[in-house]
């Protein structure tokens, strides 16, 4: 209640100081400053022109968001050396510097406060002039930005190595080059009450189809926040099934990734500030693929997600196959394994479920770890984790070596496709609760409850199961294998259905030919 | 309201698919004491004697199997099995039992009495291999320690497994015994064990089988006996057929190896009602051993080594089947069952006197023996001197 106060609070001190520029410099320099007090980052720097002394002029501006350089060259120095008594209209000098003196690619004459407020905030600059009661809004940001690189979040071998940044406008770049049509829409709104962040809808025009496009607006509409740092945030704030351990929001970290699902049909939510861009509608199969996938021969890339399918089967499975296996269906073991593990188990005090329990945490303990320490000191804790684990803890019979293998060999599994550890970890420890209360039949259960609440969940009305439940038509080209793209003729079904067609010529059938 | 209950009720009855027909007894590896074997002998009193072989391991780094057995007494089969906790103290676990050895004892007396508890009992299974010890109790076949495995049992059923190279025994599962006892028209035939001395030491040898009347025991066939008999059964995978024959000219008789066999049996019912059996065999053969200077890759002489070896089989089979129909009298070929299938009505009409008949039905063999192959030569060995 306190924040949503202050908020008001905030937005009405803005109000009341609505266009209250005045004609006089002094008086709107001390205006900005009154309004930005105790913000030294704030440059008021005056100057006048050398042939018009009545011609002062002040530029304000946030230090370290823009480019100064530029400020410099192409504003300070043609109103400094320009000769404004030639052929200028004084009464008009304001509109005079706009039109024919300041060199800038983007520049606007408004008393806008908020207009003001939301330009200087973003790094451009302001130029007041003696005499008017309105400002020039110069287009000049810059500062620090990071470079583009490879994502760490998807390397790939084959492929484009580029990755989004933090900044809105790269980012937007990236997608546009990789797309050279007019039909890709770029709709900006601000979200966040105190940060203002932009945020790009993006899409192509004639795929994305009009009522997932409605519904996402709907959506953001509805958010009401004062901060998006990320965008996380969103893709929390937007999402079906809010409770699911599931993703029903894509993201990526790379552009080519991205341009592909737009081309799919999707649409896609560009975030200031993030590199991962989010795309809605999401399904289930997405998780499994990855944008090497498409560029690799389709024998191998087909291997490769194959792989990474029943990775995810053994990564939440197989604790709970085993325990239900060794504790409740020795049966079902061959003899010689019923006679190894047993004598793995000699002398090991704790039951095999709660060693597992115990060893899975442990596993995931070292990997968070790891995930956040500096790379140096992450090695050493993987060297203890490794030790403790593979040597230590058998030795000293605390759990018995099977355990070990099938927890590392779970741990290993569930990383064959990251968007998904979140879901596989809460997945497989319901699975181990199962099986270890009611053995392979929890195990079943649970896979059933799984399900159920897999063909429940949409994601802005698609169905999150798309393509799994049938091999019918094109809906198994590109899930469980990554068809030839000479067969891929066309779009997913219902995401791409407004065009289809992905590709019309009879290329694949010549080349095959020939 | 009434939707609701109907979804209440057919969800309960869904989840107790579930649960009630998961297992409930949550038990770690370690505490089970894993049978693999089991003796049953009659004991004094009408009492059985049950002895288990039951797997011991020694965990650590070295791990090692051995086994240990555990003889007890009871009133029935089930109280000697659950009198063993009284000292064996975990409770046993059959689950990967591998074969159930019976003395003759018990066998002439009552099968049905070892079998019905181990075919009902929900622990134990029915896939084990059924055997019949020749000696004087089971026990002692049993606690032979084993040649070349940990553990004794396991190597009596490794044996029987590969059997099927062999074909001097037959093999026959817990299940398969009380299938074959239920059928009409079959008696069953179980291998048969006994002790061979082997460097010092005694150790279990799996040779020829025991015939049953119904469940009870009534002789034995020996191991030549046993492959003839399979061969009609068209059980036989493998094994050898020699060729002993000194007409040939050879100095040492010719090994050959089965790999196929097909045998049909085909029951002629003449208008008379009189019933006659069309046995047909057809093996594939490879010589694996033969001395002598002959010219086996000739095709007159490889006609001429079938031929002979087709009779010698064919006698074989014509000769064992006389003997179990004067001998024992039971029909351990099938031969009723296989009436049964092809002439249902025939069948009904004699299924009462069936025994009777069998042991005066008459026989046709007619045998094939094609040799395929001579192994890696195709030319004898020549003395050079």
């Amino acid at each position: 209640m306190i924040r949503k106060k202050n908020l008001l609070d905030h937005d009405q001190s803005l109000e009341q100081e609505n266009s209250s520029l005045v004609k006089s410099l002094e008086a709107n320099i001390e205006f900005f400053q009154k309004i930005f007090h105790d913000n030294e980052t704030l440059i008021a720097r005056k100057f006048q022109n050398k042939y018009l002394p009545e011609a002062k002029c002040c530029v304000l501006y946030f230090d370290g968001m823009v480019d100064t350089q530029k400020l410099n060259e192409k504003v300070i120095q043609p109103i400094l050396n320009t000769n404004l008594n030639e052929g200028l209209s004084i009464q008009h000098l304001l509109e005079e510097l706009e039109f024919k003196v300041i060199v800038s690619d983007k520049i606007k004459a408004s008393n806008d406060l908020n207009e003001m407020m939301s330009s200087i905030m973003t790094g451009d600059t302001i130029l007041l002039l003696q005499g008017f009661d309105k400002c020039l809004l110069i287009s000049s940001k810059g500062g620090p930005t990071r470079a583009i690189v490879e994502p760490d979040s998807a390397r790939v071998i084959r492929g484009p190595k580029e990755g989004f940044t933090e900044s809105i406008i790269t980012n937007l770049t990236l997608i546009r080059r990789k797309i050279n049509n007019q039909n890709l829409k770029f709709k900006f709104r601000e979200l966040g009450e105190i940060t203002h962040t932009k945020i790009c809808i993006c899409y192509i025009e004639g795929l994305a189809l009009e009522e997932i496009m409605a519904e996402l607006e709907k959506r953001l509409d509805a958010i009401k926040i004062d901060a998006i740092l990320d965008s996380g945030y969103i893709q929390e704030l937007i999402r079906d099934a809010p409770f699911s351990p599931y993703e029903t929001v894509g993201y990526s970290e790379r552009p080519d990734a991205i341009a592909a699902k737009l081309l799919e049909g999707r649409i896609a939510i560009v975030v200031d500030g993030s590199p991962f861009v989010l795309t809605v509608p999401y399904v289930l199969a997405e998780a499994f693929q990855a944008s090497e996938d498409y560029y690799n021969n389709f024998i191998f890339a087909s291997f490769n997600r194959l792989l990474r399918s029943v990775g995810i089967f053994i990564a939440t499975g197989l604790p709970a196959i085993y325990l239900a296996i060794v504790t409740y269906h020795q049966e079902m073991l061959p003899t010689p394994l019923l006679l190894s593990i047993t004598s793995s188990r000699q002398g090991v005090p704790f039951p095999t479920a709660l060693s597992l329990f115990l060893m899975l945490l442990v596993f995931d303990v070292i990997r968070e770890a790891a995930t956040r320490m500096p790379t140096p000191i992450g090695q050493a804790v993987n060297i203890v984790g490794t030790l403790v684990l593979g040597q230590a803890i058998v030795e000293a019979k605390i759990v018995s070596a099977p355990v070990i293998i099938i927890t590392a060999f779970s741990g290993i599994m569930k990383l064959l496709s990251p968007t998904t550890l979140g879901s596989v970890i809460v997945l497989r420890l319901f699975f181990l609760i199962m099986a270890s209360l009611m053995g392979i039949y929890g195990y079943i259960f649970g896979m059933i409850m799984a399900t159920i609440h897999l063909m429940n969940v949409r994601s802005f009305g698609v169905p999150y199961m798309l393509g799994l439940t049938s091999f019918k038509n094109h809906n198994g080209q590109d899930i469980w294998i990554r068809a030839p793209w000479w067969s891929m003729t066309l779009r997913p079904k219902i995401i791409g259905v407004r065009n289809l067609v992905r590709q019309s010529t009879k290329i694949g059938k010549g080349s095959k030919m020939g | 309201m009434k939707s609701i209950k109907y979804l209440i009720l057919s969800n309960m009855i869904f989840l107790n698919m579930f649960f009630l027909t998961g297992c409930w007894n949550y038990r770690e590896v370690e505490k089970l004491a894993v049978v693999a074997g089991v003796a049953i002998d009659k004991g004094k009193n009408n009492q059985f004697i049950v002895t288990t072989e039951v797997i011991q391991i020694s965990g650590g780094r070295e791990s090692k199997t051995t086994s240990t057995y555990i003889t007890m007494e009871g009133k029935s089969i089930f109280d000697a099995v659950r009198n063993q906790i009284s000292f064996a103290g975990k409770k046993l676990y059959w689950s990967h039992t591998k074969v159930v050895i019976v003395s003759k004892e018990i066998a002439r007396h009552n099968m049905l009495s070892v079998i019905d508890w181990y075919n009902r009992d929900s622990e134990t299974r029915s896939d084990v291999n059924l055997l019949v010890s020749r000696e004087k109790t089971a026990k002692k076949v049993l606690e032979q320690r084993a040649l070349l495995e940990d553990i004794n049992s396991f190597e009596l059923a490794d044996t029987l497994k590969n059997q099927i190279s062999l074909s001097k025994a037959p093999i026959k599962e817990l299940w398969g015994f009380i299938n074959d006892l239920e059928a009409q028209g079959i008696v069953n035939i179980v291998p048969a064990v006994h002790l061979k001395k082997n460097k010092n030491m005694y150790s279990p040898q799996i040779m020829g089988a025991a015939v049953f009347d119904n469940a009870k025991l009534i002789g034995f066939l020996n191991s030549e006996e046993t492959q003839e008999v399979l061969f009609v059964k068209d059980e036989v995978k493998g094994g050898l057929l020699i060729d002993r024959d000194k007409t040939n000219g050879l100095k040492a008789p010719i090994s050959m190896e089965i790999f196929k066999n097909k045998t049909k049996i085909e029951p002629v019912v003449s208008r008379n009602n009189e019933i006659k059996f069309n046995i047909k065999v057809d093996t594939r053969v490879d010589i694996d051993e033969i001395v002598g200077n002959v010219k086996y890759a000739n095709e007159k002489v490889l006609k001429k080594l079938s031929n002979n070896e087709a009779k010698n089989l064919k006698n074989r089979i014509e000769h064992c089947i006389k003997k179990v129909q004067s001998e024992y009298g039971v029909d351990i070929f099938g031969f009723g069952a296989k009436l049964r299938e092809d002439n249902p009505k025939v069948w009904k009409k004699v299924a009462s006197s069936w025994n009777d008949r069998f042991k005066n039905v008459s026989v046709n063999v007619s045998t094939k023996v094609n040799i395929k192959g001579s192994g890696l030569f195709s030319e004898p060995i020549k003395m050079g001197d």
